[in-house]
């Protein structure tokens, strides 16, 4: 019985293999704070991960620069989830396992979903992500997260407002993607257009694998509205409405959300795309208004354009930063309990021209964007409205 | 009752229908001659619209000479797909090998996030953008074209395969692969050709895909409805995918019109199981008869 | 060294386990399950528990594909049902915790029969594209349906509940889950000791034998689409205990790939390659994410090696079925070979 030792020998190693893999942790200072994030760098989302990946990254440079917080570095930790949500929760469990997370920045609303009940549980842990999803502002059952930005009923809610202002009683059509994304804003925008005596004269769902949308022309055409707004997508299908739609001769203006209005996606439909309008929190790279330290900061350090995408990141982390800060500042522990009423105590907070307003985070949310139009000959986004605040 | 809206609704379902039939000729190739259905076809068109954009905008290539290059590019892909992975899977188990292009489609998105990154983007216009009018009835300029595209490369599929030597090779590999090869049938060629002229007819539906509804590394799940077009109208039938394609372009504009959009994979799908328990191998679709 | 083993009843030559060199080696195996959670770190435990509800819904789509030939790219699907079952149990009745998983996986595996139906005339890749729809006409009946469903925002529910403790973190659950899958797979491969089981394997062989030897395929195809289903219903009830969120977009299509992916990579009709499947489809991601994680010497190796991942990861899958066609279980029948024949063998 030669082979028995051997054996057992292969096992243990094998068993030795396991427990290195398990245990390992990575050298750290005590005192760093550290943010985690499930980043979606590949798969469907890919597009936004990269650019929010350097956003968060840069801020943080620049703050770690200026000393940290009170002197505590702050220390990235991300790891890529391909948008998959038993993906991104796998690296949420690696990144807390190994070290200890104060912050985190979560790909989706699934994902925030389904780890809010793990976040309430630690109460160590506070959160934001690529989600504006309605169902989040709710800091009854999300009491640890928020979203750096109007959510998408509210990104609804400032269009028709601008909508309601400069066209009263519009004919509106919405159109929107048959997903979760695609749905989430329908019910409060009905409900506010009727408040705001805007008529909705057709609704659309496009399924997530069309291509062709002139069957959904066909019906605008016949809806004739005076204003079109897209939710739900990036890019596709919106260049494929709008010139059917400018074909037809139909006089209807298009708006879009967030995730549709970064000014680089749409380079090479510039003649398309030109008078598309949408909301937006946050001022562009390359808007020179008025004073923006921080967007100078953002141009020195990135010579080239950052898309809108890398501001919500690097806009996510300056709100992080400050909610740890004046947590620190005010000889509290780093709980999530105490980091979120220190952000909810952000006051008229200016952002250094991020935003182009000083800010209050009362629930949520930032409530406040600005409608701007697409300008196809300068291949750039211009305001067309004021920053529009949005009472909840 | 509305007939112009009705009738133009059933154009632009025809139009649609006429991607999907487009499309899925690479699938009724591939199977006809491999007996392989390969998932990858949603990913090789997409890697096609990927490299037709980058002809067009990096080499800034004449949109001409950037289709030509594309549609070689495509009949390249085809046969190295076939010749790498295809042919030493010879003889596995249909489904290993419907497995193996699943493994390809990972191995292309990762690809073209890899060159080109992940960012939804727009094909240079090149297809004309005045507004077509059949009578009253407004049709979409590009799915005008789509449709005249699809309608001359599946007759011109048709009349090769019932005169063209090749093209009876083809029909006699997909009946008996062996007796075809002791009639002196270049078997493995007949593989390769049929995977290359696969690939070609991605590489056009890319394009024309690509150029309608935008490219992302996420296009290729266009493939699925796809599949269901061919599935219903026989997996290896030229006639049945025009026909299947059409229909369910048209059933899906039906839907979407008057029920709305979130019904029509629903719709699309109800009727793949309806056709399939009518008709198991398709409308059009050889009958596999067994014998003990 | 393994020089025979003489069996003097039928009942030993039958018997799962007919060495004690294999008996030794389940007990070590069991005490390594017990160990584990105890020494790794919760990312460890979290995948373990992600790898046992795999194993689950993969042995049984073996069941379905590699013991009775139907192949099926639904068993993410009838997952779905068995989650949305637990969901609204847990949510509405609060009946516990053994008897909502019972009840997911009868109503997947009802929902499973309905689907198996174009079984009976189609095969092969044809039925595979047939249970593609159950992908699509469940997510439909989720977005659209009854406002029980929750609609596009889904249910989140309570934690599982037993004597009145809450299982609510990965370590707490894998004591419920190791057992569950245990069993899971014991049942599984006592199933092909019994008539049904074989009657399956001569379905897979040649169907049409089958049914001359006296095998009701209309009966026993919808039985082992309802068994497997069934499966797939018992591990969508773990993977809601596990998330306590379910969304329509929980399951997609390639979920259903996923799985399909692991029975073939594992190796079709055997119930060790259905494990090996389902740990390989699991770990192998995350291990190349570690992998990519160490090359600290490319700056900013996450973002920039990411689709590289993507890549490698499909050019796996496409190498065993290449290069090992009969899957991961026949690489552990050879390395077990090896040793086997070992001195004399070299």
């Amino acid at each position: 019985m030669i082979i028995f030792p051997t054996r057992r020998k292969l096992l243990s190693y094998a068993a030795a293999g396991c427990l290195a893999l398990g245990i390992q942790t990575s050298a750290r200072a005590a005192d760093d704070i550290v943010i985690g994030a499930s980043m979606p760098l590949t798969g469907a989302f890919g597009f936004a991960g990269i650019p929010l990946n350097l956003g968060i990254q840069d801020y943080l440079k620049i703050a770690n620069d200026a000393g940290g917080i009170g002197g505590r570095k702050i220390k990235y930790v991300s790891e890529d989830t391909a948008y998959a949500v038993d993906k991104s929760i796998a690296a949420f469990n690696r990144i807390t396992a190994s070290e200890k997370v104060s912050l985190y920045y979560g790909d989706s609303t699934g994902f925030a979903k389904t780890i809010n009940a793990e976040l309430s549980r630690r109460d160590s842990i506070l959160m934001a992500g690529t989600s504006f999803a309605t169902e989040l502002n709710d800091p009854k059952n999300f009491p640890y997260q928020f979203i750096p930005g109007p959510d998408y009923s509210q990104m609804i809610g400032i269009l028709l407002e601008y909508i309601a202002k400069t066209t009263p009683g519009a004919k509106i059509a919405l159109v929107n993607s048959d997903t979760e994304f695609g749905r989430d804003p329908i019910a409060a925008t009905e409900k506010r257009a009727a408040e705001l005596g805007l008529k909705i004269v057709g609704k659309i769902a496009t399924p997530p694998t069309s291509v062709d949308v002139s069957t959904e022309v066909l019906k605008l055409r016949r809806a004739d509205p005076d204003y079109t707004i897209f939710h739900g997508y990036v890019l596709a299908p919106l260049p494929e409405f709008m010139t059917q739609m400018k074909q037809l001769g139909l006089k209807s203006k298009f708006m879009g959300t967030f995730w549709s209005m970064d000014n680089s996606i749409w380079a090479n439909s510039a003649a398309v795309a030109d008078g598309y309008m949408g909301v937006m929190p946050y001022r562009y790279y390359f808007d020179t208004e008025g004073t923006s330290p921080t967007l100078d900061k953002i141009r020195q350090l990135r010579p080239e354009y950052q898309t809108i995408y890398y501001t919500q990141g690097f806009l996510t982390a300056m709100l992080m930063i400050e909610a740890a800060k004046r947590t620190l500042d005010a000889k509290k522990d780093l709980t999530a309990s105490n980091m979120k009423a220190s952000l909810n105590s952000i006051k008229d907070f200016d952002t250094g021209g991020i935003i182009g307003v000083p800010i209050s985070i009362s629930g949520n949310t930032i409530p406040v964007g600005r409608v701007y139009q697409y300008d196809g000959a300068n291949k750039t986004m211009k305001p067309v409205s004021d920053w529009i605040k949005i009472a909840k | 009752m509305d007939w112009l809206f009705l009738i133009e609704v059933v154009l632009s379902g025809l139009g649609s229908g006429a991607l999907f039939a487009l499309t899925g000729i690479a699938f009724v190739l591939i199977y006809k001659a491999t007996k392989v259905i390969n998932l990858a076809v949603g990913e090789m068109l997409m890697l096609c619209a990927y490299f037709f954009f980058g002809l067009t905008t990096a080499l800034a290539l004449p949109v001409w000479l950037a289709i030509i290059l594309t549609v070689i590019g495509g009949g390249i892909l085809g046969g190295v797909v076939e010749r790498a992975l295809i042919r030493p899977m010879l003889g596995e188990s249909p489904i290993s090998v419907f497995m193996v292009t699943v493994g390809l489609s990972s191995v292309l998105i990762g690809f073209v996030e890899l060159v080109w990154g992940g960012d939804p983007r727009t094909l240079p216009n090149f297809l004309p953008t005045k507004p077509v009018f059949i009578g009253d009835a407004y049709v979409s300029p590009k799915i005008a074209v789509c449709f005249l595209v699809a309608s001359l490369l599946i007759a011109g599929f048709l009349l090769v395969f019932r005169k063209w030597r090749g093209g009876v090779a083809l029909r006699a590999t997909a009946a008996d692969q062996g007796a075809a090869f002791s009639c002196g049938i270049n078997v493995p060629a007949v593989f390769s050709i049929s995977w290359i002229v696969a690939g070609m007819a991605t590489a056009g539906s890319g394009i024309l895909i690509g150029s309608i509804g935008g490219i992302s590394p996420s296009m290729g799940v266009f493939g699925l409805t796809v599949l269901v077009a061919v599935i219903v109208g026989g997996l290896d039938s030229i006639a049945g995918v025009l026909v299947a394609g059409l229909a369910i372009g048209v059933i899906e504009a039906l839907v979407g019109t008057y029920l709305g959009g979130e019904f029509k994979l629903f719709v699309t799908f109800v009727t793949l199981i309806i056709a399939m328990m009518i008709r198991p191998y398709g409308l059009f679709g050889t009958i596999e008869i067994e014998r003990l | 060294m393994r020089i025979s083993s003489a069996h003097e009843t039928y009942a030993q030559a039958e018997s799962f386990l007919d060495t004690n060199v294999q008996r030794v080696m389940l007990l070590l195996l069991f005490a390594g399950l017990v160990v584990f959670p105890f020494l790794a770190d919760q990312y460890w435990i979290y995948l373990a528990c992600l790898v046992a509800i795999h194993i689950v819904g993969t042995t049984g789509l073996n069941i379905l594909t590699g013991y009775t030939g139907l192949i099926s790219v639904g068993q993410a699907a009838f997952m779905s049902v068995g989650a949305y079952t637990v969901a609204i149990l847990e949510i509405h009745v609060g009946t516990p915790f053994i008897f909502n998983l019972i009840a997911a996986g009868v109503v997947a595996a009802g929902v499973g029969a309905i689907f198996g139906v174009p079984s009976l005339r189609v095969k092969g890749l044809y039925l595979a594209i047939a249970t593609i729809a159950a992908s699509f006409i469940l997510h439909f009946l989720y977005t659209n349906g009854p406002s029980i469903l929750g609609g596009t925002q889904g249910l989140s529910m309570p934690p599982a509940r037993l004597f009145g403790y809450d299982f609510v973190r990965p370590f707490q659950l894998y004591w419920l889950f190791v057992p569950l899958t245990a069993l899971s797979v014991f049942a599984a491969a006592n199933l092909f000791r019994t008539r049904i089981g074989r009657a399956f394997i001569a379905i897979r062989d040649r169907d049409i034998s089958a049914e001359v030897l006296g095998i009701p395929l209309l009966k026993y195809k919808l039985l082992s689409f309802a068994l497997s289903s069934f499966y797939a219903g018992v591990a969508g009830g773990m993977w809601a205990y596990f998330f306590r969120v379910v969304t329509p977009e929980s399951f997609p299509l390639i979920y259903s790939i996923f799985f399909l992916a692991a029975v073939i990579v594992g190796g079709m009709g055997t119930i060790l390659g259905g494990i090996l499947g389902a740990i390989f489809m699991t770990v192998i991601p995350e291990l190349l994410k570690l992998l990519v994680s160490y090359m600290t010497f490319i700056p900013d190796a996450t973002a920039q090696l990411s689709p590289i991942r993507t890549i490698v990861f499909g050019l796996l899958i496409v190498m065993f079925l290449l290069f090992e066609p009969q899957g991961l279980a026949e690489t552990w029948r050879r390395i077990r070979r090896f040793f086997h024949l070992w001195p004399f063998k070299k």
